[in-house]
């Protein structure tokens, strides 16, 4: 038993001197659930946000940087440090981060700003001491998109991860709206990551016109290999975000996370002002969209672009 | 210095809920000799059991028995297949872990969140009558320790039955089991059941504790299990009056503090993992040398 007591206590004498340090400037705590273009664009974004709203790094705020790298026990033990610390705030990126948060924050009067979350409702992070916003996709605006770009299509093949909330909810609404369009959705569920290019070789033989993406980790994580196998059989694919059509999507109607995460800030500036409360504000959905296309993509499709979208469009090219 | 406080009690929660894992890998790979990967699915299989009950309103304390009960079917399905149906013991667990990985999202629909206005065991009617006056974390503590203890008993408790001795004999000697005229198959299938009720109820204890099921979170934890298991064997088995309950015990809280000390140090995420390893070598080459300084010494 002695030998336990001992260990025990060596431990917490390191976390003792690891965390111990209280000076007076308020720290953000930023939880991102892994490192990732868009979501990386969003902690970027958050902090230019809070220098936009006048507030200054190192003397109004320090911040505590910390990424779960997709696992969500560490997401869980990353909140349970920010809370223990007492950080002024936290900032969490991405769904699972969030509700680590706000668990952690249950009993503390912890503010939680969250970001790139598609569906706060269904996250139950729409009250209480927590607000941020939405990265809910305009599917409306991508399905106008597809439809100018390939007049005469008639399906979207959609592969998403059946236990994404995120996924599923935008799923539904791709489905429900995707008639006014006159488009039909063929979808594919999938479990894991090594699933995608297998259902991607699936909705390619039963012919649909084009590909559309959400903002589904497991299927942006492979997509370089996705896009390969629809290059050969001359299939388009549509992004949700820059960081696609960069890497080879034809065109997406998407957010601009950078721009989502100054959104962001500019709420948590409120709230580090003393301002506003975190539970007075609701949160916020991005309405600016932005048009992104790849031209050298849409060459090799053989798509032409119609004049007043190649206007808006900004060119997303590596 | 109240966060430092905080920080330790909340890393000790951790250690103490997953120890329940620990215990369930204890059985297995160390008593049994039984190398089961049913872990990575019968952990979120308690959790997606407990999101789905405790969001429909099932009171959580009775949740517990219910995840206990479900966990064993997942270690009874693994035993069956191994034993009855001569699939070999990595092969057995991987089939039901990957068939876990369907029955929980059949279970639970998608990654599910219970809301704040539900309570849990660390928030529930009792547990306020009794321990009101303490802020949630340490709520958190005491439950966790009553529930890691209470286990750890029984499963001593157990290991002294005739069925507990069985047990034991067949990771150690299972030729004498058969010459007990005991059938060695029957006894496998009762440590799977009691090792995967065990994993189970971590998960659903973890799902409480984290108001978040997700199709994830059993991802590497027959890892952790297994680590946890081995640090507790070697830095404190050899001290003859540690049971191994125990000693696994605090490998786990000794491996959540790992991690929590690494995030407290500002390490890189990227770089967590890679450092876990580091540790758990270091512990390992430890406890080999004073094995061997034993030995001299003896």
């Amino acid at each position: 038993m002695r030998r336990i007591a001992i260990a025990l206590f060596i431990i917490v004498i390191a976390v003792v001197s690891a965390a111990g340090c209280g000076k007076k400037v308020p720290t953000i705590g930023i939880s991102q659930y892994g490192e990732h273009a868009s979501l990386d664009n969003c902690r970027e974004g958050f902090i230019e946000g809070l220098v936009d709203a006048g507030l200054t790094e190192g003397k109004d705020f320090k911040v505590d940087y910390q990424n779960a790298a997709f696992d969500d026990a560490i997401a869980s033990q990353i909140a349970q440090n920010f809370s223990s610390n007492n950080v002024a705030l936290m900032l969490a990126i991405a769904t699972p981060s969030a509700t680590a948060c706000y668990a952690a924050a249950e009993d503390k009067d912890i503010p939680v700003v969250f970001s790139a979350i598609s569906d706060p409702v269904k996250a139950k992070l729409d009250s209480g001491n927590v607000t941020g916003t939405s990265d809910k996709l305009p599917v409306e605006a991508q399905l106008d998109l597809i439809r100018r770009l390939q007049p005469e299509a008639d399906s979207i093949g959609i592969i998403y991860t059946s236990s994404e909330i995120n996924s599923v909810s935008t799923i539904a609404e791709y489905e429900q709206k995707a008639a006014a369009y006159g488009f039909t959705i063929m979808s594919i569920g999938i479990m894991q990551q090594s699933e995608v290019t297998l259902a991607a070789d699936s909705l390619i033989s039963k012919g649909v016109d084009c590909f559309s993406n959400l903002t589904d980790n497991n299927v942006v994580g492979v997509l370089p290999s996705m896009l390969e196998k629809t290059r050969e059989a001359g299939i388009p694919v549509y992004g949700s975000e820059v960081e696609q059509v960069k890497i080879g999507c034809v065109a997406a109607a998407g957010i601009d996370y950078f721009e989502l995460g100054r959104q962001t800030g500019a709420i948590a500036a409120r709230i580090l002002k003393k301002e506003a409360k975190a539970s007075e504000i609701p949160y916020e959905t991005i309405s600016e969209y932005g048009i992104y296309i790849n031209s050298s993509a849409l060459e090799e499709m053989g798509i032409m672009v119609p004049s007043d979208i190649a206007d808006r469009a900004i060119e997303a090219n590596n | 210095m109240g966060n430092v406080f905080d920080l330790i009690v909340s890393t000790l929660t951790q250690g103490l809920i997953y120890s329940l894992l620990s215990y369930g890998v204890y059985i297995t790979y160390k008593v049994l000799d039984f190398p089961d990967l049913t872990v990575d699915g019968s952990f979120p299989l308690g959790a997606a059991v407990t999101a789905v009950l405790l969001t429909r309103g099932v009171d959580p304390y009775l949740a517990i028995p219910i995840v206990i009960a479900v966990g064993a079917l997942a270690g009874l399905a693994t035993g069956l297949i191994h034993v009855k149906l001569n699939v070999r013991d990595l092969l057995a667990g991987i089939i039901t872990m990957t068939a876990l990985f369907s029955i929980n999202l059949q279970i639970a629909g998608s990654n599910l969140i219970i809301g704040r206005d539900i309570d849990t065991i660390f928030s529930a009617g009792p547990t306020m009558a009794l321990l009101g006056s303490f802020s949630l974390i340490y709520r958190k503590l005491i439950i966790s320790i009553i529930i890691a203890v209470l286990f750890k008993l029984l499963l001593d408790a157990y290991f002294k039955t005739r069925s507990g001795l069985l047990l034991r004999a067949v990771g150690d000697n299972s030729v004498l089991v058969t010459t007990l005229a005991k059938d060695k198959g029957s006894v496998k299938i009762i440590g799977l059941v009691i090792s995967n009720a065990l994993v189970a109820l971590a998960g659903g204890i973890v799902c409480q504790e984290q108001r978040a099921f997700s199709i994830t979170m059993g991802t590497g934890q027959v890892v952790f299990g297994l680590a946890t298991v081995i640090i507790g064997m070697t830095l404190f088995r050899k001290l003859g009056f540690v049971k191994g309950t125990t000693a696994v015990m605090a490998g786990s809280i000794l491996y959540k503090s790992c991690i929590q000390a690494a995030i407290s140090m500002g390490m890189p995420a990227n770089l967590l993992k890679f450092i876990t390893a580091a540790l758990f070598l270091v512990i390992l080459v430890i406890g080999n040398q004073q094995k061997g300084g034993a030995k001299k010494n003896a």
